[in-house]
C-alpha cells in the first residue's frame, strides 16, 4: 500500500506513541508518581518552631496553608510534607462528579500557576479521564480557577466572568497569591467568595487534581 | 548584518545601562524603546472593524488586552495594553533576600534566570566573589529552564496548529523535565533554590546530563517529523515577520542577528555553545531557533556536569552592603534582561529592570499588519512573550 508522505509521517507518530506505553497516572485512585517537594506544605521537623517566614505563614510549629509561598526559608526547622492532599473545599457539588468545565483566569500571576493548571492536559495527568476539561468562556464553565493576586485591572474582568457563570458554580483560589495575596498583593477573596483553596506556590498538578475531586465529592 | 539596537535601561535618576553591560553609567539616555504602552488606536475607517480581544480569554495564557483593527480577514493594526494584570511589585526598601523572593515571582516561568540576574548583581555590589561551582549550578538551572520554556512555546505552536500528537508528545517531555527539575532542585520552577551569596539548598547533578540528553534527542525526533509536515510549516511560514533590531533573544536571532547575552556573560566564559541563528524573522524561524537551542542547552548542561556534580548550599550570611550599586544582564529564555541595583544600609534603595518581553511585544504589535486573524496566535506565541515580566517593578 502506498502511504505517501503523510502516511509515513502518521506511521512515525503512531510508532512513537506505542513505544511510550501508558504514561498516565492512576491518581487519585493510585498514588502520585512525583511531586514538587517545596510546593507542598512544609511540616515541622526540629529546632525553632517559629523560624523566619516572609509571608508570616508559620506560627508555633504549624503552617497556614494558604499563606505559604514555597520559598523554603523555614528549612531546616521545617521540611516539605510531600502531601498532595492539602487543598480544602468549602462545598461539594456532586452534579459535577462526571464532568467539570473549568475557566482559568489570571488575576495577576507570575505565570507558574497558569502553567501548572494547564499541565492537567498533559498526558501524565490527562484530566479528561476524570471528566476535567477547560473551556474558553466562563459562560460554559462550572468553575472559575483563579491564579495570582487581585490586581485593580483584573477586578472587573473577574467579577464579570463570575457573574456570567450559571449555577451551580465554584471558585478556586489557586496558589498562595490568589488565596492570601502571598507577598505580592491582595487575595481574590476580598471580592469573591472562594470555595476551594489550592495551596502551593505554585500548587503541584496533583494538588490541583485533588482539589477538583474534593469539590466534586469524589474523595 | 543587522545589529541589535543599543537598548538602554534608565533608572529614572540619570543612571543608565547599555545592553550586555554590567557597569551602570551616569549620563543621558540615548534611546529607550522599551516599556511604552502602545495604547493609541488607529481611527476606525468605514471598512475597518475594531475587534477587542482579552484581557481574559481561553486562548491566552496570561491576561492581556488587544485591540485588533481589521477589514475582514486581514489585520490592519494591533495595539495592546499589558497593564491589566500589573502587580506593581516593590523591592526598594527590602533586604537582598526579600528582594529575591519578588524577583523569583516576577516571571515564575523564568525564575532561575531572574533570580540569578538579581543575585549576581547583588553579589557584585557587595564585592562578594562566589565559588565557580555555584556559577555552574546556576548555569545548569538556567539551561534547564530554557529547555522547559522553549518546549512550552513549541507546545503552544503545535497545539495552535492542531498538530495534536506532536503537541501531546511535547507536553509529555516537558512534564518529564519538570519532574527531573523538582527531584534535583526541590521545586519545578526553581523557587527558593538561589540566594544572594550562593545556593539555598544543596544540588546533586549526577546523571542529569543523560536525562536531559534523552529529552533533547526525543524532541529532535519530534522536530524532524514536524518539519516534514507541510500543514505545520504553512501555519508558521512568513507569519508575523519582525525586524530584529528592536527585539530580544530567540526572536532577534531568528532575524539572522548572531547575538546572545550568554556570549558576553562571565558565567559562560569557560563553556561553549553555538549561537543559533536563522533568517526570515517569521514565526517559523523563531520556532526553529528555539528548537535548536534546546540541543545547545543540553550541551551546556553536559559541560557543567563534567566540571561539577554536587554543589553544597551556602551557609554564610550575605555581607552587609552599603552605598553600592551594580548593573547586570542575563539571557532569559525570551531574551536578555537588565537591571540596575543600588543598596543603602543593607537595603535596596533603587531598582530598575528591563525585560525582553517589553521589546518583543512591541515587535509583535508592529509585525501584525497584513497578517490574518489565524496568524495572530502563531505570531504571539512564537515570540515567547510573558506579560508578568512587563509589569512595573521598582
Amino acid at each position: 500500500m502506498d502511504l505517501g508522505d503523510g502516511g509515513y509521517r502518521m506511521k512515525a507518530w503512531i510508532l512513537r506513541s506505542l513505544r511510550k506505553g501508558i504514561v498516565t497516572t492512576k491518581f487519585p485512585a493510585g498514588k502520585n508518581e512525583a511531586v514538587s517537594p517545596w510546593s507542598t506544605i512544609p511540616v515541622y521537623r526540629s529546632g525553632d518552631r517559629n523560624p523566619y517566614c516572609p509571608s508570616s505563614a508559620i506560627k508555633d510549629g504549624s503552617v497556614t496553608h494558604g499563606s505559604c509561598i514555597s520559598c523554603g526559608m523555614c528549612f531546616p526547622n521545617f521540611e516539605p510534607s510531600m502531601d498532595v492532599h492539602t487543598s480544602q473545599s468549602g462545598k461539594v457539588i456532586r452534579e459535577l462528579g462526571k464532568s467539570i468545565k473549568i475557566y482559568a483566569i489570571d488575576s495577576g500571576s507570575c505565570g507558574a500557576c497558569n502553567l501548572e493548571i494547564m499541565s492537567l492536559s498533559s498526558p501524565q495527568y490527562d484530566g479528561t479521564r476524570l471528566g476535567i476539561t477547560f473551556t474558553n468562556t466562563p459562560r460554559q464553565a462550572d468553575a472559575l480557577m483563579i491564579s495570582g493576586v487581585l490586581t485593580e485591572g483584573m477586578r472587573e474582568a473577574l467579577l464579570r466572568a463570575y457573574d456570567s457563570m450559571a449555577e451551580p458554580r465554584a471558585v478556586f483560589a489557586t496558589g498562595a497569591c490568589a488565596i492570601s495575596g502571598g507577598i505580592l498583593g491582595k487575595s481574590v477573596s476580598t471580592i469573591l467568595n472562594t470555595d476551594v483553596i489550592v495551596p502551593g506556590c505554585p500548587p503541584d498538578p496533583f494538588v490541583i487534581i485533588d482539589s477538583i475531586q474534593k469539590l466534586r465529592g469524589r474523595q | 548584518m543587522s545589529q541589535p539596537a543599543r537598548i538602554f535601561l534608565d533608572d529614572g535618576e540619570g543612571t543608565t545601562l547599555s545592553r550586555f553591560s554590567e557597569t551602570p553609567v551616569h549620563g543621558p539616555v540615548e534611546s529607550n524603546p522599551a516599556g511604552n504602552v502602545e495604547s493609541s488606536i488607529h481611527p476606525v475607517g468605514t471598512k475597518l472593524t475594531l475587534f477587542p480581544y482579552g484581557p481574559s480569554t481561553g486562548g491566552l495564557v496570561e491576561s492581556v488586552y488587544f485591540d485588533i483593527l481589521t477589514y475582514g480577514e486581514k489585520i490592519e493594526n494591533v495595539s495592546y495594553d499589558h497593564t491589566f494584570k500589573n502587580r506593581s511589585i516593590r523591592v526598594t526598601g527590602l533586604t537582598p533576600r526579600e528582594g529575591l523572593l519578588r524577583l523569583e515571582r516576577l516571571n515564575g516561568v523564568h525564575s532561575a534566570s531572574y533570580s540569578t540576574l538579581f543575585c549576581d548583581a547583588a553579589e557584585r555590589a557587595a564585592g562578594l566573589d562566589i565559588p565557580e561551582e555555584v556559577k555552574l549550578a546556576r548555569v545548569a538551572m538556567m539551561e534547564l529552564e530554557r529547555i522547559s520554556s522553549h518546549l512550552f512555546v513549541a507546545s503552544r505552536l503545535t497545539g495552535g496548529a492542531s498538530q495534536n500528537i506532536a503537541h501531546m508528545n511535547i507536553l509529555l517531555i516537558r512534564e518529564n523535565l519538570l519532574r527531573i527539575i523538582a527531584a534535583r532542585f526541590g521545586h519545578r520552577y526553581f523557587f527558593g533554590t538561589n540566594k544572594p551569596g550562593g545556593l539555598a539548598r544543596s544540588v546533586d547533578l549526577d546523571g542529569i546530563d543523560s536525562d536531559i540528553e534523552k529529552i533533547s534527542e526525543e524532541y529532535g525526533e519530534i522536530l524532524n517529523t514536524l518539519l516534514d509536515s507541510r500543514i505545520f510549516i504553512d501555519r508558521l511560514d512568513r507569519t508575523a515577520i519582525i525586524a530584529g533590531e528592536e527585539s530580544a533573544g530567540p526572536a532577534m536571532r531568528a532575524c539572522g542577528i548572531s547575538v546572545d547575552g550568554r556570549q558576553f556573560h562571565p558565567y559562560y566564559k569557560d563553556l561553549s555553545f553555538r549561537c543559533v541563528t536563522w533568517g526570515g524573522g517569521d514565526s517559523l524561524s523563531r520556532f526553529i531557533v528555539r528548537s535548536h537551542e534546546i540541543a545547545e542547552s543540553a550541551r551546556l548542561i553536559r559541560q557543567v556536569t563534567s566540571k561539577v556534580l554536587r554543589i553544597r548550599e551556602s551557609s554564610e550570611d550575605f555581607p552587609p552592603v552599603n552605598d553600592s550599586q551594580a548593573g547586570g544582564f542575563m539571557e532569559t529564555p525570551s531574551g536578555d534582561a537588565s537591571i540596575i541595583l543600588r543598596f543603602k544600609e543593607n537595603r535596596i534603595s533603587r531598582f530598575s529592570l528591563a525585560s525582553p518581553s517589553q521589546y518583543n511585544m512591541r515587535a509583535f504589535s508592529r509585525s501584525m499588519k497584513g497578517n490574518t486573524f489565524a496568524d495572530f496566535l502563531f505570531g504571539f506565541e512564537s515570540l515567547g512573550i510573558w506579560i508578568s515580566e512587563m509589569g512595573d517593578i521598582a
